[in-house]
């Protein structure tokens, strides 16, 4: 089986539309093993009890940001070497230094199109999807 | 990316969530209710519009954001005070994102220029930030660089490559599981054979049955609880797919599942329910069947998700076509028409001493009425929205005529049919613009009248008596009595010297043609008077009222039906024709004495009533059918309430009863028929008219009336 059916993701963001976006850009890359969450605290729920290959996570959420949460996976063994890549509209330098202490795997700026979110997850996976 | 159309109105849909949320925020700041979460709800609000609209390469709105969200940043991050200027930029600047998504959504072009003036309001901000704060401050010409626009990433991120092998655990792991059946469970038809059978076929599994509780064969009672078996299975599988084996059995056993390894018991910790309790209670002989370890792993972090889903989003709601809900509606309404004719039928037929057959028929109604009742809830919408947008209006108003006003909603959450807050949104927003120009002063006059000289609109939405009331009342001057009057008379829409009382002055507002040219501004002045809020409102059925008090303001107050689809009416008949007149027109039905009607003029009546005339009105004669009583038979006359004539008296021939019935527009189906707002199917199949009191009572041609006067 190819990297692209074995690799299981999970989008979090709140908005809608986002979501929508990402899961969109996982279809076209032919990413099967995907799910989407609104909520970062019952996504931290959802990854403990049963963790995935990657996330891809918005920054700005309501009670918990993109990085807390990285903080808090990368803190729980079960979830500890989980790849995850943030996705901002506001990529400063502020997020690209606390993201790369909590060893951040990638941030993709938005707005993002396919084939800029295919090259962001290749470069974390280190395969070509 | 070319985002598609499904995306794009999903973006509307949640932007315009997004935007009554930081309208709420921004009254609580306004409130006074300082507090870092609401500056960080209205950044995210601001925020994840720009992150979205991005998408779909709406460049103005993205850029609008953008500022914007730099200030809030700077008021987020304590490098900007929040003023009340500030407060002021940041209110106007939501307000202006507002009027943004909406041409965004209607695709229309925006107003450049309008556009220019809130971003340098915006900038002047982070300007005097920058002139007087000691922390560096991104200007505005510094920040597109980073923004949103940018093609390539350089924000000099090294991307950190996963070791995705060891993350994928490429090796099945080890899970040991514990299953105990309930005799629920075979009572429930389930045999454990079957389930294990199923984990096998997720990877490698061993068996071990415990046997030990089993009594010897020669026993004579069974015992519960007597099988358990050890498991383990090796597989790929993950533990939700483990545990979605045992799904049909959840709460007929005791299980665990545990995963082997360093990692898992300390999920199993960090999730609330400490695995050695669970274990504890499976070893104890008479443990509850209830308190299964299985239930123990899981309900914790489902509760705390449920929780949180109830604090932080809102509950889960189904968009529906609107269409099908019409649909619904449609036949709803014919089904309280069946209703009623199964029950008039019934009647004739003198079913009734059946009480088998009274009780069904009974539960019918109360049924159709309950689904009529969901149907109508499903329709109906809280006015917040139409609300907040009012606020809106009012800054806009303010502004534009250098006045300062607030506006304090109450009852907001009052629910009201759909298509009745669509269609009042116009009429509600000329009034408030209305009072904002007309009814408020401007701030010096206000200082001199000892007022507050920020003036303040209340806006208020109730359930009353099976209808919505609606008013907004100003602190303003009230009405200039004087000068309502005195163009009246000017436009000749009273003759001079006309002896008025004060209320009937207030209401030569609503007159066609009467505007106040004088004070007419570039606000109200649009061309539309008062009388166009009250065609709209009448045409909604309900009415709208006006009370002024000198020097303290003025209040108007709209009335409206909850719904446009079922009427409570008076039914009455003239010749052979059933008719019903709307309730909330009628004041009471009356049988004159000789003496009290009298005639005036060749064919005028009036009726004296507890000191006051009150003209009389032919109904027969004006829709031209003929009556049906005799000419010396005793009058009635229903007393109804106008808008243009005040009360007023309907000669009818029969008063029967008051019922609910299904509004059906004769329009659509038909056509316009002067005095009549629509039509409806009665009990026994009849279709009756509808009444509209105001168009009989304004067309009125009075005809040989003095022949039925009691003498």
């Amino acid at each position: 089986m190819s990297v692209r059916e074995n690799l299981r993701v999970m989008v979090i963001d709140d908005m809608g539309v986002s979501r929508a976006l990402v899961t969109n850009a996982l279809d076209e890359m032919g990413v099967i093993h995907y799910s989407a969450e609104a909520d970062p605290k019952a996504a931290l729920a959802k990854l403990s009890a049963s963790p995935v290959h990657l996330v891809l996570c918005d920054m700005n959420m309501p009670g918990m940001n993109g990085l807390q949460l990285l903080e808090a996976l990368r803190r729980q063994p079960a979830t500890a070497n989980i790849g995850f890549i943030v996705i901002t509209g506001t990529p400063s330098p502020d997020i690209i230094q606390k993201g790369q202490a909590l060893r951040l795997n990638n941030l993709v700026a938005k707005p993002f199109d396919t084939p800029k979110l295919r090259t962001a997850i290749e470069q974390v996976i280190g395969k070509r999807l | 990316m070319a985002a598609n159309d499904a995306f794009r109105d999903l973006f509307f849909e949640e932007a315009e969530d997004l935007l009554a949320t930081l309208s709420d925020d921004l009254v609580r700041l306004s409130a006074g209710e300082f507090d870092n979460e609401i500056v960080h709800s209205i950044f995210r609000a601001v925020h994840s519009i720009k992150g979205s609209a991005g998408a779909f390469s709406l460049e103005e709105l993205v850029d609008f954001a953008h500022r914007y969200e730099t200030v809030l940043d700077g008021v987020r991050s304590d490098r900007l005070e929040l003023t009340p200027d500030l407060f002021r930029v940041v209110q106007r600047s939501a307000d202006h994102l507002a009027v943004l998504v909406e041409a965004a959504r209607t695709e229309q072009e925006t107003d450049r220029a309008v556009t220019e003036t809130a971003l340098a309001a915006l900038d002047a901000c982070l300007c005097a930030a920058s002139a007087t704060g000691a922390d560096p401050m991104p200007t505005a010409s510094e920040t597109p660089e980073a923004g949103p626009a940018q093609e390539e990433p350089q924000f000099g991120f090294v991307p950190l490559s996963l070791d995705l092998d060891s993350l994928a655990q490429t090796g099945p792991q080890s899970f040991d599981i514990c299953f105990r059946p309930h005799p629920s469970l075979y009572e429930n038809g389930h045999e454990p054979a079957l389930l294990l059978a199923q984990l096998a076929e997720l990877g490698h599994l061993e068996t071990e049955i415990d046997l030990s509780a089993l009594p010897h064969w020669s026993a004579p009672e069974i015992v519960e609880q007597a099988l358990s078996w050890k498991l383990r299975l090796a597989t790929d599988a993950t533990q939700d797919a483990i545990e979605e084996v045992f799904d049909f059995v959840d709460g007929l056993c005791d299980l665990t599942i545990q995963a082997e390894g360093n990692d898992m018991p300390e999920t199993v910790v960090q999730n609330g329910a400490p695995i050695e309790t669970a274990t504890t209670k499976l070893a104890e002989p008479d443990a509850a069947p209830t308190a299964t370890c299985i239930e123990a792993e899981t309900a914790e972090p489902a509760s705390a998700a449920k929780s949180v889903a109830a604090a932080d989003t809102p509950r889960p709601t189904l968009r529906v076509d609107l269409d099908r809900i019409e649909r619904l509606f449609n036949a709803v309404g014919e089904l309280i028409i069946n209703q009623s004719m199964i029950a008039q039928r019934v009647d004739d037929l003198q079913l009734h001493h059946d009480a088998d057959m009274a009780v069904h028929v009974e539960s019918y109604r109360l049924l159709a009425r309950d689904i009529q009742e969901a149907v109508m809830a499903i329709r109906a919408q809280p006015v917040k929205p139409l609300f907040q947008r009012m606020s809106r209006i009012v800054r806009e108003a303010a502004d534009g005529t250098g006045k300062q006003a607030q506006l304090v909603m109450v009852g907001e959450g009052t629910e009201v049919d759909k298509t009745v807050i669509e269609r009042l949104a116009d009429p509600l927003t000329h009034m408030i613009r209305n009072s904002v120009d007309h009814g408020l002063e401007g701030p010096e006059q206000r200082c001199a009248n000892g007022k507050d000289p920020v003036g303040t609109i209340w806006l208020s939405a109730a359930h009353r008596s099976g209808s919505v009331v609606i008013t907004i009342r100003d602190d303003g001057g009230g009405l200039d009595r004087e000068k309502v009057l005195g163009v009246a008379v000017k436009k000749g829409l009273v003759p001079a010297g006309a002896d008025l009382s004060e209320s009937e002055i207030d209401n030569l507002i609503f007159l066609p043609g009467f505007s106040t040219a004088s004070a007419t501004s570039l606000l109200s002045g649009r061309g539309v008077g008062l009388d166009v809020v009250r065609t709209a409102v009448q045409s909604l059925g309900g009415r709208v009222n006006i009370v002024s008090r000198p020097g303290k303001g003025t209040e108007f107050t709209i009335a409206l039906p909850l719904t446009l689809a079922v009427l409570d009416g008076m039914l009455i008949s003239v010749g052979n024709i059933s008719m019903l007149v709307p309730i909330s027109a009628v004041l009471e039905t009356i049988r004159p004495l000789a003496g009290e009607v009298q005639a005036v003029g060749p064919d005028e009546c009036l009726l004296s009533i507890r000191g006051r005339f009150v003209p009389v009105i032919d109904l027969a004669a004006n829709l031209g059918v003929p009556r049906a009583v005799e000419a010396d038979a005793p009058m009635l006359l229903l007393l109804v309430e106008t808008e243009a004539r005040g009360t007023c008296a309907l000669l009818v021939d029969r008063v029967h009863d008051q019922r609910q019935v299904v509004i059906k527009g004769l329009e659509s189906n038909y056509g316009h028929v002067p005095g009549v707002s629509a039509a409806t199917v009665l009990g026994d199949g009849q279709i009756a008219l509808i009444l509209d009191p105001d168009a009989i009572v304004a067309q009125n041609h009075g005809a040989g009336l003095r022949a039925v006067i009691p003498s």
